[in-house]
């Protein structure tokens, strides 16, 4: 039976390529509304997951699912209900802010009307007036990456996926960017984040430690620091690397 | 349906904003077909020939000005001395020799059949053997007259000699460009749709929006066609500014019908737009689809008949150009402008086009796949 309230399960989910095992055996429960983290160095896996509950990557063994979907055989229509942002922020620079905005926004099947609005929208939560006519190469990273995440919230999907989506951008810019995470958090929507940044991890509800494709430690920030008696993340992460990483 | 309207209106943008690519799609093919055209004759004019007169009689002066009066050759240099003719061939300053041996004019008369050598500089083996045919020619009609003066104002009026009337068909004046005009036209069909649509692709493979493609609900086919439809419009505009120059400028006859053209372009279209689609998905980097596309492409153009005759080719390789869907097109294309072909005369070409396009459409298509390797 599952619950209604876990939204992305996986149960044992293994992704091989060729001999290398990039994800072993992870299993996870994410609930709705949660703003799930998921910390590891570069290789761990983290992307190779992330891809695998897109519908990016078939997995080798194991199973998934997301808002009940199952990933190997509904990865089209688990498409509809997910966003996705990654490191590279896939908006096409040289397209201006505005038919950035229109082209995804023709893409997940929005009208004229609601395209119109959706412009106007995201121009004022991100203060983005002017700039929606200059080409997206010339903007600021910091506002190249927030308007990606809206691009990728047009079609208000029930769970977003982000893949480390701050590397690259200033820590102000990184502020405002987890600002509008918590504010998408609040109304409903699932979250589940990637990242190399430690002290990210302490706007996570909920994280998840992985090394070498393995899941070595899942809990709150608050209760690791307390189980492992330390005062940071940085340093709960550190001892863990060192005690059952491999 | 507005999910592909989507894509291909963002396509267009692109295009339309990327500099160098425009030049590409419609600057270059002109300047390819002006100076193709121009470079790849097969037409072998102004020989330029060193003439060795042992003779010196009217007689063979006359042979010598009958030489001299054609297009083909010009007349470098009068010598009596046979060391020249390697020497000048070696400084590329003659291509052909003529010999006239001394008493060639009494022999003649007394109908001794004096010979004369001709020396042809054979290193570009196709321009020496249709030099040495223009001065056979010459050689003959030479022969002709001097024959009928001798047996008129002698009693041997038993010579016979055959009288030939030639007619050249569809190109009656032997032009090479009318004959490679056409097949610039196969080159661009093939160059431009199979390097835009796998660049294009990889581009944004490169670039990471492919994947944000992905994962969004946008079908397989609403990506394709959204991709490959602005190139089709494209390549079927540089169809028209290609045979328009090729008509005004080069006055090149079309012959055959415009829509058949039209439509069989169409086909061949679905083989070099697969070609794009499973460059970019065995490549990673645009470099990586240009060296890809750069190789086949020299492989279809060798093989397809435009610069080299298939019928001259080594038996083997005759019939592994059964395999070049380029080959089919090229022979569809000469046929249509030059014979003014309909269908029923093309359809062996036509039908072993198609199923090559089908299947590498189809195979392409499956190639690619929503997801990341």
């Amino acid at each position: 039976m599952k619950s209604p309230d876990i939204i992305v399960k996986t149960e044992n989910l293994t992704r091989q390529f060729g001999r290398f095992t990039a994800v072993n055996q992870v299993s996870i429960r994410i609930n709705r509304g949660e703003i799930f983290g998921f910390l590891g160095a570069n290789g761990a896996g983290k992307t190779t997951l992330i891809r695998m509950l897109c519908g990016l990557l078939k997995p080798s063994s194991g199973e998934a699912t997301v808002a009940g979907l199952d990933i190997k055989r509904e990865s089209e229509k688990i498409k509809q209900k997910i966003g996705y942002m990654s490191q590279h922020f896939s908006l096409y620079n040289d397209l201006t802010v505005k038919e950035n905005i229109e082209f995804y926004a023709g893409i997940y099947g929005l009208n004229r009307k609601q395209i119109f609005q959706k412009q106007n929208e995201i121009s004022k939560q991100l203060q983005m007036e002017p700039y929606l006519d200059s080409r997206t190469s010339d903007l600021p990273l910091g506002l190249k990456q927030r308007l990606a995440l809206a691009t990728a919230l047009l079609h208000n999907p029930p769970i977003l996926f982000l893949d480390e989506p701050t590397s690259g951008v200033d820590p102000r810019a990184r502020r405002s960017f987890w600002e509008l995470i918590y504010q998408k958090a609040a109304q409903g929507t699932t979250i589940f984040v990637t990242t190399h940044f430690i002290d990210e991890s302490e706007y996570c509800h909920r994280l998840s430690i992985m090394d070498n494709g393995r899941m070595i430690a899942i809990d709150t920030p608050e209760s690791m620091k307390k189980r492992y008696k330390k005062k940071s993340m940085q340093e709960v992460f550190g001892f863990l690397i060192r005690e059952k990483g491999i | 349906m507005q999910r592909m309207l989507t894509m291909i209106r963002k396509e267009f943008r692109q295009i339309f904003r990327d500099r160098p690519m425009l030049v590409i799609i419609f600057i270059v093919p002109v300047i390819q077909l002006l100076i193709m055209s121009f470079a790849f004759t097969s037409e072998v004019k102004h020989i330029s020939c060193l003439i060795v007169d042992f003779d010196n009689t009217p007689m063979s002066r006359d042979l010598i000005h009958s030489l001299h009066h054609t297009e083909q050759f010009d007349l470098t240099e009068m010598t009596t001395d046979i060391r020249q003719i390697d020497e000048r061939m070696k400084r590329w300053q003659v291509q052909m020799a003529l010999i006239i041996p001394p008493h060639f004019s009494r022999d003649l008369e007394r109908h001794l059949n004096p010979q004369c050598q001709l020396i042809v500089d054979g290193v570009d083996g196709n321009t020496a053997g249709v030099a040495l045919g223009y001065a056979r020619g010459i050689l003959s009609n030479f022969q002709e007259k001097w024959t009928a003066e001798l047996t008129a104002s002698s009693f041997h009026n038993d010579v016979h000699i055959i009288q030939m009337t030639e007619r050249m068909l569809y190109n009656p004046d032997l032009r090479s460009q009318q004959f490679m005009v056409p097949g610039i036209v196969v080159i661009l069909l093939t160059i431009l749709p199979m390097m835009l649509s796998a660049m294009s692709l990889v581009k944004e493979k490169e670039v990471g929006t492919l994947e944000q493609l992905m994962v969004t609900p946008l079908k397989r086919y609403q990506l394709l066609s959204g991709k490959l439809i602005p190139f089709l419009l494209l390549s079927f505009f540089e169809l028209f500014i290609v045979m328009s120059v090729g008509i005004t400028v080069f006055k090149i006859s079309m012959n055959g019908s415009y829509l058949l053209l039209a439509c069989l372009a169409l086909i061949y279209l679905m083989t070099t737009l697969g070609l794009g689609i499973f460059i970019s998905t065995i490549t990673h980097s645009q470099q990586q689809s240009m060296f890809v596309a750069w190789f086949s492409m020299i492989f279809l153009i060798l093989m397809s008949g435009f610069f080299i005759p298939i019928e001259n080719m080594p038996l083997l390789l005759q019939k592994l150009t059964y395999l070049n869907p380029m080959r089919y097109f090229m022979t569809i294309v000469r046929d249509i402008f030059q014979k003014g072909s309909s269908l029923r005369f093309l359809l062996k070409e036509a039908i072993p086009m198609t199923l090559f396009g089908l299947m590498i459409f189809t195979l392409s298509v499956f190639k690619f796949q929503k997801r990341v390797q």
